[in-house]
C-alpha cells in the first residue's frame, strides 16, 4: 500500500472533518469523486490507486462521522462488479464514468427478487443499476426501469424501489461460479462498508456525548462530574475501541468470508446503535427535539442495522459457522 | 522481521511438540497436582529459554523484543500449556521491579534465585485499602538496621505457596499520604509471618491473607529509598501489562469450542436463538483478541496511551464474563451440580459454574472494571476528575 492508513485518515478529514453533519448532497458527492475516493480500491491496472479494503475503510468511516449522504457504498459496489468483468468490452469506459462521478447504484438489501430491486440509494439520479442474482451479475441501464421513492426516517439516504422485468437490457458481468464469488466479494464489501460507516458515526456521537455532558451544569457541576455518566461513556468508548480494532483486523485479513464480515457488520451496527441510543438518554430532553443531532445519528444507526443483513441472520450464520468450526 | 518472527514461531511449535505437558487439565483436580505440575513445567521453560523472555538481555532466557514475546504467548496458548500462575509475579512483578530499583547486591542475589524457582507474591492490598493504595496501614519502624513491620496484607495472590513478598509499608503519617510508603522484601519464613489461604467462591485458593507481628526486615532488603514505596510500586503494577491480556484472550478464542460442543451435546444445533447468542459472543472474543493486539502494536510503537490498557482489560473482563455466562446457560441443570475445579486451569475449563465464579477475578481484581472506568473517562476521554473534597462538603451540607 502506498499511502498509509493515517495519510488516508489526513486526506478523508480534510474533505469532510470541518463540514457540517449531513452536508449538501450534491457538493458532498462531488467532492467525494474530485478526491478520488471511488478509485481507491480499482486495481492500478484500471487506472485506480489499488488501495483495497482498508482504504475504503477509512473512507466509509469518515462519511460516517458527519452523516454524509449519497450512494458512495452502493457505487463501490458497481466498481467492484465491473472490476471483476475482465471479459467486458467497454469496462474501462465504464469504471471512468463511475469513479469519475457518474452515479451507479445497486441494492443495499440482503436479499433481492429477480423483478424487485429494494433499498436502492439515489435510483433517480443514477445510470445504471447492479442486479446480483444467483447464476448471474449484470449492469442494467436505468433507462426504462420504473423506480418507487421510499421515504424513510434517515434523511441522510434516499432510497428507492427499482422494478425490473425481462426485457431489460443487461450489461453482464459475471455467470456462473465467477458469479457466485463476486456475490460473496459484494457481500463483504456491503458489510465492512455498512460497518465503517457505522464505527465513524459512532465515534461522532460519543464526542458529540462527552461535549455536551462537560457543557451542561446540573446541581451547580457539570454533567461529566457524575460518576454514573462518566462510567456509561467509559463502557461506550470500550466498545467502539474494540470494534474498531476488529474492522481493522478483518480489513487486512486475506481469508475473510461473507459470514466473518457480516458478523462485523453486526457487531459494528450493535456498538452503533447502543452508542446512539445511550446518547439521546445522556443529553436528556434536548436529546428527544428535531433542533440537536443526535436523532440524525440514531436514525442512520438503526437504518444501517436494517440493511444489508440484520443482526439476528449474521449472529446465527456467525453461531453456525463457529459451531461447524468448534469440532475439536 | 517477519521471517525471523516465523522462524521463532516454528522453534517455539516444535519445542512445545516435544515438551508440553499433556492432558494436565485432567489431572489438575487436587493443589499438590497443580503444585507440582506449575514447578516442573516452569523448570522445563526455563531450560528451553522461554520462562523469561520479557528479561533483559544477558539473563538466560531474556532479551526478546515485545513482537517476540507475542509470538511466544501466541504458541503458548495454541498448544493450551498451563499458565504460570505460580510463578508470574516473581518473574514479572518482583523481578521487573528489581530490574528497575534493585542495587547490584539485590538483583545479583535474587535474580537468580528467581530463576531457580523461587516464587514471590505482592504483599499491596489491605483489608482497608482495596484500590486505594495510598492508604494503606502495615506499619514499619526503623530499629538500627531493621525494620519492625506490622499489619495485615489481604489478596496477595499465590501467597500461600510463596517464599518471598513484595511489601509496601508505610513508614511515615506526614505529609501527602503517598510520601509515607517504603518498599520492602520480606522473606515469608520469617519470625512473626503468618500464611492463611482465603477460599473463593467456588473453593479454589488461589489468594491470601498475610499477617505480620514484629516481624524483622532488614534494611538491605529495602528497594529504592524510605519514603520512595509509591514510585517503585507502581512500576511494579506496570509490568505485566499487555502481554497477559493477549494470552488470556488468545485462550478465551480457542476455548470456544467447549461452548460449541455443549450446543451439539445438548442437541441445540438448530437453535436460532442459541445460535445467534453463539455467534455474538464468537465475534465479541474476536474483537476483545483484536483489541489485545492493537494495544501491543501500538506499545511496541510506543503509540501507548494512558488508559488504553483499562480498554482492554475491561474489554476482556465483560467478555470473559459473557462467554461464562453462556457456557453456564446452556449447559443447564448439569452445570449445577458439584465437580472438583481444575486448579490453575484457566477461566475456560468447562466446569461453567466455576468458570463463571472465577471471571469475577478478572472484573474485581487488578483494579475494578469501575477504576477502569473511571480512568477511561478521565485519562483517555479527558473527562473531568471529581474533585476529592465533594463528597464530604455535599455530604455535610
Amino acid at each position: 500500500m502506498s499511502m498509509t492508513r493515517a495519510e488516508l485518515q489526513d486526506a478523508a478529514d480534510k474533505a469532510f472533518g470541518q463540514s457540517d453533519l449531513a452536508p449538501d448532497a450534491e457538493k458532498a458527492w462531488g467532492l467525494i469523486a474530485e478526491m478520488g475516493f471511488l478509485m481507491m480500491a480499482v486495481p492500478e491496472a484500471q487506472g485506480g490507486l489499488g488501495l483495497g479494503l482498508e482504504a475504503a475503510g477509512v473512507v466509509h468511516d469518515a462519511l460516517g462521522r458527519v452523516l454524509v449522504p449519497g450512494p458512495a457504498i452502493a457505487q463501490m459496489l458497481v466498481i467492484e462488479a465491473l472490476n471483476a468483468a475482465d471479459t467486458l468490452a467497454d469496462r474501462d469506459s465504464l469504471i471512468e464514468r463511475a469513479v469519475g462521478g457518474e452515479v451507479m447504484t445497486a441494492s443495499l438489501a440482503l436479499r433481492n427478487s429477480a423483478t424487485l430491486l429494494t433499498c436502492v440509494p439515489n435510483a433517480d439520479r443514477a445510470s445504471h443499476v447492479l442486479l446480483v442474482e444467483e447464476a448471474r451479475i449484470a449492469l442494467l441501464p436505468m433507462d426504462g426501469l420504473t423506480i418507487t421513492p421510499r421515504d424513510t426516517w434517515d434523511k441522510t439516504r434516499r432510497l428507492f424501489d427499482v422494478s425490473v422485468d425481462g426485457s431489460t437490457p443487461q450489461i453482464i458481468l459475471a455467470e456462473g461460479n465467477a458469479s457466485t464469488a463476486l456475490a460473496q466479494r459484494l457481500s463483504m464489501q456491503r458489510s465492512f462498508a455498512l460497518a465503517a460507516d457505522s464505527l465513524g458515526g459512532a465515534n461522532a456521537t460519543l464526542r458529540l456525548t462527552i461535549d455536551y455532558l462537560e457543557t451542561r451544569h446540573q446541581f451547580d457541576r457539570p454533567l461529566a462530574l457524575f460518576q454514573a455518566l462518566k462510567h456509561r461513556v467509559a463502557d461506550l468508548k470500550t466498545a467502539i475501541v474494540a470494534a474498531e480494532a476488529l474492522l481493522w483486523e478483518r480489513a487486512s485479513d486475506r481469508a475473510m468470508d461473507a459470514i466473518t464480515m457480516g458478523a462485523l457488520k453486526a457487531h459494528a451496527c450493535n456498538v452503533y446503535r447502543m452508542v446512539t441510543e445511550e446518547a439521546v438518554q445522556l443529553h436528556g430532553g434536548i436529546g428527544l427535539t428535531m433542533e440537536h443531532h443526535c436523532h440524525l445519528f440514531l436514525k442512520r444507526a438503526m437504518l444501517n442495522a436494517a440493511l444489508g443483513g440484520d443482526a439476528d441472520h449474521w449472529e446465527e450464520e456467525t453461531g453456525r459457522q463457529a459451531l461447524g468450526q468448534a469440532i475439536a | 522481521m517477519t521471517d525471523a518472527l516465523d522462524t521463532l514461531r516454528q522453534e517455539v511449535r516444535l519445542w512445545l511438540e516435544g515438551n508440553a505437558p499433556q492432558d494436565w487439565r485432567d489431572h489438575c483436580t487436587t493443589e499438590e497436582a497443580f503444585v507440582d505440575l506449575q514447578r516442573s513445567w516452569f523448570a522445563t521453560l526455563a531450560k528451553g529459554g522461554y520462562a523469561v523472555p520479557h528479561w533483559p538481555a544477558g539473563w538466560p532466557g531474556g532479551g526478546r523484543g515485545l513482537a517476540e514475546q507475542k509470538v511466544i504467548y501466541e504458541e503458548f496458548a495454541r498448544a493450551d500449556t498451563p499458565r504460570l500462575l505460580l510463578s508470574f509475579m516473581s518473574t514479572y512483578h518482583a523481578a521487573s521491579t528489581l530490574f528497575e530499583w534493585g542495587s547490584e547486591a539485590q538483583r545479583q542475589y535474587y535474580i537468580p534465585r528467581i530463576l531457580d524457582g523461587e516464587i514471590w507474591c505482592q504483599g499491596f492490598s489491605e483489608p482497608n485499602a482495596g484500590s486505594d493504595l495510598a492508604s494503606l496501614k502495615t506499619r514499619a519502624e526503623r530499629q538500627g538496621d531493621v525494620y519492625i513491620v506490622n499489619g495485615q496484607k489481604l489478596w496477595s495472590t499465590m501467597g500461600q505457596f510463596a517464599d518471598k513478598c513484595l511489601l509496601l509499608v508505610r513508614t511515615s503519617s506526614e505529609g501527602a499520604k503517598q510520601a509515607g510508603l517504603t518498599y520492602l522484601l520480606l522473606d515469608l519464613k520469617a519470625k512473626g509471618v503468618t500464611v492463611r489461604p482465603i477460599h473463593q467462591i467456588h473453593g479454589d485458593e488461589e489468594f491470601a491473607e498475610v499477617f505480620l507481628d514484629n516481624v524483622e526486615i532488614p534494611v538491605t532488603d529495602r528497594l529504592g529509598k524510605e519514603g520512595q514505596g509509591w514510585a517503585v510500586a507502581q512500576s511494579t503494577l506496570s509490568s505485566e501489562r499487555g502481554l497477559t491480556l493477549l494470552e488470556l484472550s488468545a485462550r478465551m478464542r480457542g476455548a470456544l469450542w467447549r461452548i460449541g460442543d455443549l450446543i451439539r451435546a445438548n442437541g441445540r444445533d438448530n437453535d436460532s436463538g442459541i445460535l445467534r447468542d453463539f455467534g455474538r459472543l464468537a465475534t465479541k472474543v474476536d474483537a476483545a483478541c483484536a483489541v489485545a493486539d492493537q494495544f501491543l502494536a501500538n506499545r511496541i510503537a510506543g503509540e501507548e496511551r494512558v488508559g488504553d490498557a483499562s480498554i482492554v482489560k475491561l474489554s476482556y473482563s465483560r467478555t470473559l464474563r459473557g462467554f461464562t455466562s453462556l457456557g453456564l446457560r446452556i449447559g443447564g441443570m448439569d452445570t449445577q451440580y458439584h465437580d472438583p475445579i481444575t486448579f490453575g486451569g484457566g477461566m475456560e475449563t468447562g466446569n461453567w459454574m466455576a468458570d463463571f465464579m472465577n471471571s469475577y477475578a478478572w472484573t474485581i481484581a487488578g483494579g475494578s472494571d469501575e477504576v477502569q472506568r473511571n480512568i477511561i473517562a478521565e485519562r483517555l476521554l479527558g473527562m473531568p476528575r471529581e474533585p476529592k473534597s465533594w463528597t464530604l462538603k455535599e455530604a455535610v451540607a
